[in-house]
C-alpha cells in the first residue's frame, strides 16, 4: 500500500530473465491491484455514520463486537486514502477542522508552525524547499485561522475550501510532506530519546530519511510520537484488530494529554473519528 | 519565464515549485546547469562538469530532466546524451538511498540535489547495475576529452553553457545526502536481483551494494508463499476427494 506508484513503471524485459521468478510477479500485480484500489478511495472522504463500519464486516463477530463499543463512544467516522499517507492526512485534517472552533488552541498552533521552519533549516534541511512546502501549508493554515472562532457559516465556507484543498493531489501531499517534515525534525532534535525506538543498527537520522521523510512510508508509533509532541497536540488512537475482547483499546500520544485528533487504527491504516 | 506562467496553473504546487527551482537555476555555474526547454516546465536540459580529479576531469556532459506530473512527491528522471563511459546514453536513471528501495526519494530534494549527486556518483563503481557502462580508465578519458566538443540540438555547443561562476557551496547536510544517493536504471526499480551479489567492496560507502536483509527476508517469504500454495492444493484435493465420497455414497 506504501507503494511509490513509479513502482508500476514498465518493467520489459524480465520475462527473458528465468530467475526472476512468478512470486515476484504476482507480488507486483497485486501492488499494481492495491495502487488502482487506492485511487478510487477519496484521499479524505465525507463524513459517515460509524456503523457503515459493519457493512465491511458482516459475517465477522470479532469485528462487528468491536465497532458496538467503538459506537458507545463515537458517532462518525471519516475515511482516508490507504497509501501510506493516511497518518498524517488523518491528522492535519482533523486538526485544522478541530482548529475552526477553536480560536486559543489555533493561536497556540499557529505560533508552533511559524517556528518550525526555522527549526527544520537550522537542522540542515534544505531552506530552498523547506520554504516551499512550509508556505504551501501555512497558507491553508492562516485560511483556517482567518474564520476560526467565527461564525457558523464563516466556518462552513472554510471547511468546505479545508475539504477541496485535502483532496486535491497537489495541496493534500504538500501537507504530508510538511508535517513529515516537522516530524522527522523532532526526531532529529531529540535524537536520544528516539533512539530507543529504532530497532536495529539505524540511527535516528538514517531512519528518518528511510521512513519518515519519503512519501508513502506508513506511520508507527514513533511518527506519532513525535508529532504529537512537536505540536503539543493530543492524539488518541483507537486499535481495533482481530485481538481477544470486545473492547477497542485506546492510546493517547503524547502519553496523558488531552485528546484533540482522534483516529481509528485498523492495521495498516487510519481513518479519522468523531464523538 | 512569461510564458510558462501562462501556460502552467501556478496555483499548482507542483509548477509552482519547477518554477521557483527555475529561477535558483536559471545562472549557470562552473559545476552544473539546468533549464526548461522551450516552454515545457516538465522536461529540462541540464549540463555537469565531469568531478575534478577522476576519470571524467574535463568532461563536460549533457542530459535531459524528465519531471514526473507528481514531481516532487516522485523521483525526477536523468537521461545521459552526451557518451561519458558511466552511464548509457539515452537511457533513463532514477536516484534513490543507496541500498534501499527506489521510494525513499524525497520531496525535500530538487533538481539540484539531483544534479549534485549525479556529479558525486559517476565516479563509483558501475557494478553491472543496470544503466551503468564500465569502461576503462582509458576510454573515460577519452571521452572526456571529445565530449568538450559534443552538441546537443536544443542547446548548442554545450561547452558554453557553464559559466566561471562558483554553484552555491554544498552544506554538511546536503553533502551526507549525496554521499547516499544512487543512479539505477529503470528497470531495476520493478525487480530486486534475486540472488544476494556478493559484495566486493569493504568499504562503507558500498553504493550499489544488495540489502542483504532484504533478500533473505524475501527468500523466507517464497518458501512461507511455496508452502502456502502447497497446503492450499491439499486443501482443494481433500475437499475435492470428500466430495466424490459424498456422491458415491448417494
Amino acid at each position: 500500500m506504501a507503494d511509490d506508484a513509479s513502482s508500476s513503471s514498465a518493467c520489459t524485459g524480465n520475462l527473458v530473465d528465468n530467475s526472476i521468478n512468478q512470486d515476484e510477479l504476482i507480488m507486483k500485480q497485486q501492488r499494481e491491484i492495491e495502487k488502482e484500489i487506492s485511487e478510487s478511495i477519496p484521499l479524505v472522504g465525507d463524513l459517515e455514520e460509524l456503523a457503515s463500519l459493519e457493512k465491511e464486516y458482516n459475517e465477522d463477530p470479532v469485528y462487528l463486537l468491536k465497532i458496538k463499543d467503538l459506537a458507545s463512544k463515537y458517532k462518525c467516522i471519516r475515511r482516508t486514502r490507504p497509501d501510506g499517507n493516511c497518518f498524517f492526512r488523518a491528522f492535519s485534517y482533523a486538526y485544522l477542522e478541530h482548529l475552526l472552533n477553536d480560536k486559543d488552541e489555533y493561536e497556540k498552533f499557529h505560533e508552533i508552525a511559524k517556528n518550525s521552519k526555522d527549526i527544520l533549516v537550522a537542522l540542515g534541511f534544505p531552506q530552498f524547499t523547506v520554504e516551499d512546502f512550509y508556505e504551501t501549508f501555512m497558507e491553508v493554515v492562516q485560511r483556517v485561522g482567518e474564520q476560526a472562532g467565527g461564525s457558523p457559516e464563516a466556518i462552513e465556507g472554510v471547511r468546505t475550501e479545508l475539504h477541496e484543498k485535502f483532496n486535491k493531489q497537489g495541496y493534500s501531499d504538500y501537507i504530508v510532506v510538511y508535517l513529515r517534515l516537522i516530524t522527522s525534525g523532532q526526531l532529529q532534535t531529540q535524537h536520544d530519546f528516539y533512539q530507543n525506538f529504532i530497532e536495529g543498527p539505524r540511527t535516528v537520522t538514517e531512519f528518518c530519511r528511510q521512513e519518515v521523510e519519503p512519501m508513502y512510508k506508513e506511520s508507527d508509533h514513533i511518527h506519532i510520537i513525535a508529532l504529537s509532541n512537536a505540536l503539543n497536540v493530543g492524539v488518541r488512537v483507537k486499535y481495533m484488530d482481530r485481538g481477544e475482547g470486545s473492547q477497542v483499546i485506546a492510546h493517547d500520544f503524547p502519553e496523558g494529554s488531552k485528546a484533540i485528533v482522534h483516529l481509528l487504527y485498523r492495521p495498516g491504516h487510519y481513518d479519522i473519528l468523531y464523538a | 519565464m512569461a510564458d510558462i506562467g501562462d501556460k502552467y496553473n501556478t496555483k499548482c504546487p507542483g509548477v509552482k515549485r519547477l518554477m521557483r527551482e527555475a529561477l535558483e537555476l536559471a545562472e549557470a555555474t562552473e559545476e552544473y546547469c539546468a533549464r526548461p526547454i522551450e516552454d515545457n516546465l516538465f522536461e529540462w536540459h541540464f549540463t555537469v562538469r565531469g568531478p575534478p580529479g577522476t576519470d571524467f576531469d574535463g568532461g563536460i556532459y549533457h542530459g535531459r530532466i524528465l519531471l514526473p506530473k507528481e514531481y516532487p512527491m516522485h523521483p525526477p528522471h536523468i537521461i545521459l546524451l552526451t557518451p561519458n563511459g558511466r552511464f548509457e546514453v539515452n537511457k533513463k536513471i532514477c536516484l534513490s538511498i543507496s541500498g534501499y528501495h527506489p521510494e525513499t526519494w524525497q520531496p525535500s530534494w530538487s533538481i539540484r540535489t539531483a544534479l549534485l549527486a549525479l556529479i558525486a556518483f559517476m565516479p563509483t563503481p558501475a557494478e553491472g547495475t543496470i544503466g551503468s557502462l564500465d569502461y576503462t580508465p582509458a576510454e573515460r578519458k577519452a571521452l572526456a576529452k571529445k565530449s568538450v566538443s559534443w552538441t546537443c540540438s536544443e542547446c548548442g555547443d554545450i561547452a558554453l553553457l557553464l559559466s566561471s561562476n562558483a554553484a552555491k557551496p554544498v552544506t554538511e547536510e546536503e553533502k551526507s545526502v549525496l554521499d547516499q544517493i544512487a543512479f539505477k536504471g529503470e528497470e531495476e526499480q520493478a525487480t530486486k536481483p534475486p540472488e544476494p551479489e556478493p559484495t566486493y567492496e569493504p568499504e562503507p560507502q558500498v553504493l550499489e551494494s544488495v540489502d542483504t536483509s532484504t533478500t533473505v527476508l524475501d527468500q523466507v517469504l517464497e518458501i512461507i508463499v511455496a508452502l502456502l500454495l502447497g497446503a492450499i492444493a491439499i486443501f482443494i484435493y481433500r475437499r475435492w476427494n470428500a466430495y466424490a465420497q459424498v456422491d458415491t455414497e448417494l
